[in-house]
């Protein structure tokens, strides 16, 4: 009889995890050219729509830039996060809970403060929020073991009911109508665009600033250190006497409050007010854990992946126009590319042997 | 021979001149036979029991009526994704014209009207244009009035339900309508309305139509994406205990055909031949193009091929209603002379023709007078026997 046995790996050498990916990648592009087909659709012809789309004009590149910023931001994030093993499912509100804050205070001193302070009051304004809102998983898991895949997970919707309670409620504006948005954030409180595009400079300059921070603190501190070492081996870093509850709040306090500058910055980017929960957010907080995995979890890379997936996004409208193919195409592409990729991991970190006879 | 030599030149000449002219022309001609491409932006999938699906089969309407048209669409868009469609729409796939299709895609569409001077642009149910941007709606509110007068005419408890998305002033004007309808026929009868906050939530729908038949409502409307509250009338139906439901959107009597009586339909395809014959044709111009019965944008039916479920003809034709202008008649007969009079054009009927007073006792329309449009845009007050309040 055959069976597997599986067991650790002593030793990862770089170019193996580099020829993993390669084929991971190219593993999960054969499994969503093999869809195209089905769909009737030439793949080549498919991937190269795509890739034009999003690549191939200065048009489709500037808004690649621009849904790339992010899912930067907060693939960094989730980048740290994933690397202590704290799995944070609910960037996509912790986004929300940034916009929420950063939102406010927009709002509040929008109208009496000059644009150079409002501005960075709003980004910690965000921050703040979105790092509050990760600590509630964290505090959880902490004090009483709940699952962070769960509590994130579950979070994302209390969050999102919340920020339906504000517009249709207490913050709906009196000007648009009835319909439930805010109001508009005053001038001072709008970021100024790249001339001819939407790309919002000043996120876009945070987000790289950020991951390159996070890349620095991960593998050149000592709270890195720790990061690193509860990740790989709890226990270890308990006799190494790490402090987890520490370094975990700390952890989810970036994490959640990077995706919290996400959420100001597309607000006081892109939309200008607040409105219904998947308008704000279009899904990034959970294309930003595809990000983050394809980054191999380092800040560094997630430019790079952040990039690459904001391409497949914006790729997504060109298939979808010239092919007529669903809108699902897109979310199909990512979650094939998810799974090849974790799967990747998986054999880079274990290694597999199959063995004939009884079982020892 | 040299006058001959020179004729003879000269007739190779005028033959290669006329070749020319001959091609020149012919590519002239086909030059003329221009064509118009337009892009559709969709907010859900095509495939959705409600607007996205209703545009979408407007769209495959126009394109069939039209030789001379040829449209791209995409569904599923988010608010914040729109302008980047536009731009891929206008820069990448050279349309002539945009259709948008969700209210929040509006300052994106204003915004691509003063960056394409040279392009036009449809944005639905918003209220800004600009020179080269127009906004189109087909409005509902008088075939829920007709809906109304069946639900008046049917009720044994007099409560009637009510389950609405988004308490904006579009489903406002939807449930005063109805309930303008049934107070026409049945003035004792009062409209309990349930708030979902979702367009597609069969979930919440469904709980919510559950809350109001626990209340005592005997017929229920809607104003949300799926059919929902009708099969939850049919369930309650096939249990022995008759809840009237009326489709919205698109042709639900198939989900209840025990529980359906009626419905509003809508029907894009009319309108977005219109609105493309014109920009064909130089004759458009930019304008709020409000679309009701009487331009055939708003059917009466939960089916295209009947308006009312001929199961409850019977029922309607046995209840006698007394009115100023018809005297009494049965509520059947004057539910086809309402539509008729619509179809005539809202000055010769309209729900909201005064007087018209809100629940907290207020007159919102004086007698004699009937609401503006803008009156009718930006109405947020019950009328006087729906129940409760808008939620502020």
């Amino acid at each position: 009889m055959l069976h597997f046995k599986v067991s650790d790996r002593e030793q990862i050498s770089a170019i193996g995890t580099f020829l993993t990916l390669v084929l991971a990648l190219t593993a999960g592009m054969v499994v969503i050219g093999l869809i195209f087909l089905l769909c009737g659709v030439n793949p080549f012809f498919a991937f190269k729509k795509i890739f034009s789309g999003s690549f191939g004009s200065v048009f489709g590149f500037k808004e690649t830039i621009t849904k790339a910023i992010p899912l930067i931001l907060i693939g960094g994030g989730l980048a740290l996060a994933f690397k202590a093993k704290f799995w944070n499912i609910g960037a996509e509100s912790q986004l929300l809970m940034g916009a929420i804050f950063g939102t406010w205070v927009g709002l509040h001193w929008g109208p009496v403060l000059p644009s150079p302070v409002i501005v960075p009051l709003m980004f910690v304004a965000g921050f703040i929020g979105g790092a509050l809102w990760g600590l509630i998983p964290a505090i959880l898991k902490i004090r009483f073991a709940i699952n962070e895949v769960i509590s994130t997970l579950m979070l994302n919707y209390i969050c999102a009911e919340f920020l339906i309670l504000l517009i249709v409620g207490p913050w709906k504006s009196k000007k648009k109508f009835g319909f439930p948005y805010t109001d508009d954030l005053p001038d001072s409180a709008i970021l100024s665009l790249l001339p001819g595009s939407r790309i919002h400079t000043a996120t876009l300059i945070l987000a790289v600033v950020a991951v390159v921070v996070l890349a620095i603190v991960i593998y050149k501190t000592r709270f890195g250190y720790e990061v690193r070492v509860i990740g790989e081996n709890p226990d270890a870093a308990k006799y190494a006497g790490i402090d987890f509850t520490r370094t975990t709040l700390l952890i989810m306090a970036i994490s959640g409050g990077m995706a919290g500058l996400a959420g100001i910055g597309e607000v006081a980017g892109i939309h200008h007010y607040l409105s219904y929960p998947d308008s704000i957010s279009s899904g990034y907080g959970f294309t930003a854990i595809i990000v983050a995995w394809l980054a191999k979890l380092n800040p560094l890379y997630v430019i790079f992946s952040g990039i690459f997936f904001s391409g497949i996004l914006v790729g997504g409208d060109a298939i979808q126009i010239s092919l007529g193919l669903p809108a699902a195409t897109v979310d199909v592409f990512n979650g094939t590319l998810l799974f090849f990729l974790i799967m990747g991991d998986f054999f880079t970190k274990n290694k597999i042997r199959v063995l004939s006879g009884e079982r020892a | 021979m040299r006058g001959r030599k020179n004729w003879r030149r000269r007739f190779v000449w005028i033959l290669f001149c006329a070749v020319l002219l001959t091609i020149f022309g012919a590519g002239v001609g086909i030059a003329a036979e221009k064509q118009l491409k337009a892009g559709f932006v969709y907010v859900g999938p095509v495939g959705d029991y409600g607007w996205s699906h209703a545009h979408d089969a407007g769209r495959k309407y126009a394109e069939k009526q039209l030789p001379w048209l040829k449209t791209v669409y995409i569904e599923s868009v988010a608010e914040a994704d729109s302008a980047r469609i536009i731009d891929r729409f206008i820069q990448e796939e050279k349309c002539d014209v945009v259709f948008t299709t969700s209210f929040g895609y509006m300052d994106d569409t204003i915004k691509a009207g003063a960056k394409y001077p040279d392009k036009h642009f449809m944005h639905c149910s918003g209220f800004k244009q600009a020179k080269n941007v127009g906004t189109y709606f087909a409005d509902l509110y008088q075939t829920y009035y007709l809906n109304g007068l069946m639900a008046g005419g049917l009720t044994k408890s007099n409560k009637i339900g009510y389950v609405a998305a988004f308490p904006i002033p579009e489903l406002v004007r939807h449930i005063n309508a109805f309930a303008l309808g049934i107070k026409a026929v049945n003035p004792k009868a009062e409209v309990h309305v349930r708030w979902t906050y979702a367009w597609y939530g069969p979930d919440k729908a469904r709980e919510a139509a559950e809350a109001l038949i626990a209340e005592g409502c005997d017929a229920l409307a809607f104003t949300e994406d799926t059919p929902a509250v009708i099969e939850v009338g049919q369930e309650h139906t096939e249990k022995g205990k008759q809840i009237y439901t009326f489709s919205h959107y698109s042709p639900m009597q198939p989900y209840g055909k025990d529980s359906v009586v009626s419905g509003q339909l809508v029907d894009w395809g009319v309108m977005y031949e219109k609105i493309l014959k014109d920009l064909y044709e130089g004759t458009w111009k930019s304008d709020d193009q409000w679309w009701l019965v009487a331009e055939k944008a708003a059917i009466l039916g939960g089916s295209f091929s009947e308006p009312i479920n001929p199961k409850f003809a019977d029922e309607l034709k046995a209840v006698t209603v007394k009115t100023k202008d018809f005297k009494a008649l049965s509520v059947y007969d004057l539910i086809f002379k309402r539509y008729e009079q619509m179809k005539k054009g809202s000055d010769v009927f309209d729900p909201y023709m005064g007087p018209i007073s809100d629940n907290t006792g207020m007159l919102q329309i004086k007698a004699g007078e009937k609401a503006s449009k803008g009156e009718l845009l930006s109405i947020m007050y019950y009328a006087d026997n729906v129940v409760g309040s808008i939620p502020k």
